[in-house]
């Protein structure tokens, strides 16, 4: 049972746009001994509560006023990064459909109440939802610090005794085992729960190993069976919808989520898949219309991105509309002017003017896509399109600059290899030249890589560090080149003194290897070097 | 039903679901707003009649669901005692919590109507079925429904009992296992009995 201090200790946020029902919730909490409680009635004030406080416990309602949904609200929330894992988060609905459909989605809150309900029935609910949020505490820690090992180990600890977590448990362990690529033991987990019950988000598990195996026949036939059962189960819808892509098969991969359309009014993320599916099966017509109408209904919503006006414009140009995707994208440049969104918003203008058949326009709208950021900060994604929009206005060699630029930034993914090969060819390169090119730019940056360490080896320190350091700020998405030039500063740390500057370079370096890749193998030799530091 | 009429019902249920909620903030008119809640859950049974059901089968907790919903109807009628007893099931039972929930909050409205004093909840699991249970020491189901079990009963019952025990039946006849589907069962005891049975 919970008790009461551990009640009052908790921050709550209750988000509900009508009076009456937020009166009702204020009251029903403070009588069950919630002491700290924010009130809100729409999502713009959530957020700036949430950016200034941590809440143990959200409550939010289904329908908010402003046209975007709880559902969709707690699916930016998460995918944002917005919320801990731990944070309990309860949506209240008036309509039992929608508990049949939310209970399924992806994104599924951790509890659901219909309206009318009674504060006992809530305080029984919420103690429970409280219980569970302590037992699962360190499991959703790791989950928060993307330590899938420890995560698993934690769920391993629990999973032994049997107790009434024991499926949630095993759910949560699934999820970490995929994100540590230990498919093989995820698909013997699905499989162990299946034959205690053939659960739908057991059989999806399974379907997703199965995919990750190659076996993508077999992973689409136990998704469509999921789906011929429960029409309602979300999830099935996107993941079928992606392997239908993967296999090359944009057509069926529309045509799954136009049918997850009819079930639900979706999230964000499917609303934007279904979009570019559209655009590219050449049925902008579709895309136009659901683009429209989400962007009517969100008008105002913090869950709209500037890339969701650049799908609708896209989806104009191709039906020959391109002076109303010209205005979509100036509407769009008034709500978002971070130099990303610029960028992206000019460069979707840039098409514009060349399907216009403008390419004064055009040249001129791609000097503003080029000049938004500092090359080194752009998306692998970015330079793949400005590459494509300057070979079209004839500008190869800034192209080839580009492509060359987001090999090197990521020389180790073979997608993104994939997709600058694809470029190349496009604009008339012989495959075999597209791939050269590829390879020189891979093999320049191993060069470079290896002189570096051959350096510090060599006892080289000061340049190897300047070597590597230029190189990890021209490339701060080469993981392999980050995590050298963190060593060799922290090296020439150990060996030659502390210093403010490359301490705080080290730090710099360490923290974005983090955060792109949390259990890469060089950040425990950088650690390791920097406990040398401080003893 | 037409989609202009599913709505309009729908607004009048959360206008008297708040008129309830109103009425209990005054704390001097208990009557008044069980009337209004009960009207208020009548109409959501309505709209569930006519809307095609998907089972989502999870793992519940018999003893959290229970106990959640004992507490939800002490609450709404504070002079019976409602005891749960949840020792001969599993920890992790499969159902579809929320259509089980409208199911039982149904039968154990109904038990709370007809009950003196007290009402048992009860969970067990028999033969890989899991018996859900609520029975009241009142006079017992009349008998047009005992002999219904659960169809539709000729000429529904005034006080709306007959449409809920027939939701109740849906629902349970919407989970499948292994080739096995679940079902409800009446009876008198003297009072009345509810079970539900899911495989």
């Amino acid at each position: 049972m919970a008790t009461v201090s551990k009640i009052s200790d908790k921050w709550v946020l209750v988000i509900d746009d009508l009076e009456g029902m937020r009166s009702q919730l204020r009251m029903s909490l403070s009588s069950s001994g919630f002491a700290k409680l924010h009130v809100v009635s729409n999502i713009k004030e959530a957020l700036d509560r949430l950016a200034a406080n941590h809440y143990d416990v959200i409550l939010c309602d289904y329908s908010l006023g402003d046209g975007t949904n709880g559902q969709q609200f707690l699916e930016y929330l998460r995918t944002a990064d917005l919320i801990n894992r731990n944070t309990i988060f309860i949506m209240i609905t008036a309509e039992q459909a929608y508990t049949n459909v939310v209970a399924a989605a992806e994104c599924a809150p951790d509890d659901y109440i219909l309206k009318p309900f009674t504060s006992a029935e809530f305080t029984a609910r919420f103690e429970k939802l409280l219980d569970r949020q302590m037992y699962f505490a360190a499991i959703d820690q790791a989950s928060d610090k993307k330590n899938w090992d420890e995560m698993i180990l934690e769920c391993d600890k629990r999973l032994a005794s049997r107790d009434k977590y024991y499926f949630d448990l095993s759910k949560i362990k699934g999820v970490a085992l995929m994100r540590n690529n230990q498919v093989a033991e995820a698909e013997t987990l699905y499989r162990e729960i299946i034959t205690l019950r053939p659960l739908n988000w057991a059989r999806l598990g399974l379907a997703r190993t199965l995919a990750k195996q190659n076996k993508k026949d077999q992973a689409e036939a136990l998704a469509r069976e999921i789906l011929h059962e429960a029409p309602q189960f979300m999830a099935a819808y996107d993941f079928l919808s992606k392997l239908m892509v993967e296999s090359g098969d944009k057509i069926s991969a529309l045509e799954v989520l136009q049918k997850a359309r009819q079930i639900s009014p979706g999230t964000m993320n499917r609303i934007r898949e279904l979009s570019e599916l559209a655009v590219n099966t050449n049925q902008p017509e579709i895309a136009e219309n659901i683009m429209r109408e989400t962007l009517r209904k969100h008008k105002y919503s913090p869950v709209r991105q500037a890339n969701d006006y650049a799908l609708l414009s896209r989806a104009l140009t191709h039906q020959g509309k391109t002076a109303d995707a010209l205005s979509v994208l100036q509407d769009a440049g008034k709500s978002f002017t971070d130099s990303h969104s610029k960028q992206l918003l000019a460069l979707t203008e840039t098409d514009v003017h060349r399907a216009d058949g403008n390419d004064t326009l055009a040249l001129a709208a791609l000097d503003k896509a080029m000049s938004a950021g500092e090359i080194s900060s752009f998306s692998p994604e970015a330079l793949i399109a400005l590459a494509d929009a300057c070979f079209a206005l004839k500008r190869d060699e800034q192209a080839t600059f580009l492509l060359q630029h987001a090999v090197q930034n990521n020389h180790e993914n073979t997608t993104i290899k994939d997709k600058v090969h694809t470029v190349l060819v496009a604009a008339g390169r012989d495959p075999s030249e597209a791939s050269a090119l590829i390879a020189a730019s891979t093999a320049e940056i191993i060069a470079l890589n290896n002189e570096g360490v051959r350096r510090a080896q060599a006892g080289e320190l000061s340049q190897a560090i300047e070597l590597l350091s230029e190189a990890a700020q021209r490339l701060p998405n080469n993981l392999q080149i980050l995590g050298n030039a963190a060593l060799v500063i922290a090296l020439d740390l150990v060996r030659n003194g502390k210093s403010a500057d490359k301490l705080t370079q080290v730090l710099a370096f360490r923290s974005s290897l983090r955060k792109q890749s949390p259990q890469h193998p060089k950040l425990e030799q950088i650690d390791n070097m920097l406990r040398q530091l401080k003893s | 039903m037409n989609e202009l009429y599913a709505a309009a019902i729908h607004e009048v249920k959360n206008q008297l679901a708040e008129l309830a909620l109103r009425l209990r903030e005054r704390g001097d008119a208990a009557v008044e707003m069980e009337i209004a809640w009960n009207a208020a859950r009548r109409l959501t049974k309505i709209l569930m009649q006519d809307r095609e059901l998907w089972v989502n089968t999870d793992t519940v907790n018999p003893a959290d669901f229970l106990g959640a919903l004992a507490a939800e109807y002490a609450e709404l009628f504070p002079h019976l005692s409602i005891q749960v007893d949840t020792g001969a099931a599993p920890d992790c039972t499969f159902f579809d919590e929320a259509l089980v929930r409208m199911a039982l909050g149904n039968a154990l409205h109904n038990a709370c109507r007809f009950a003196k004093s007290q009402i048992r909840l009860t969970a067990i699991q028999k033969d890989a079925l899991l018996m859900l249970q609520i029975c009241d020491d009142g006079l017992g189901y009349p008998a047009s429904l005992l002999e219904a079990n659960g169809e539709l009963p000729a000429a529904a019952s005034g006080t709306g009992t007959g449409l809920g025990l027939y939701l109740a039946g849906k629902i349970a006849r919407l989970h499948l296992n292994h080739g096995r589907q679940g079902f409800i069962e009446l009876s008198n005891q003297p009072g009345t009995c509810f079970r539900m049975f899911l495989p």
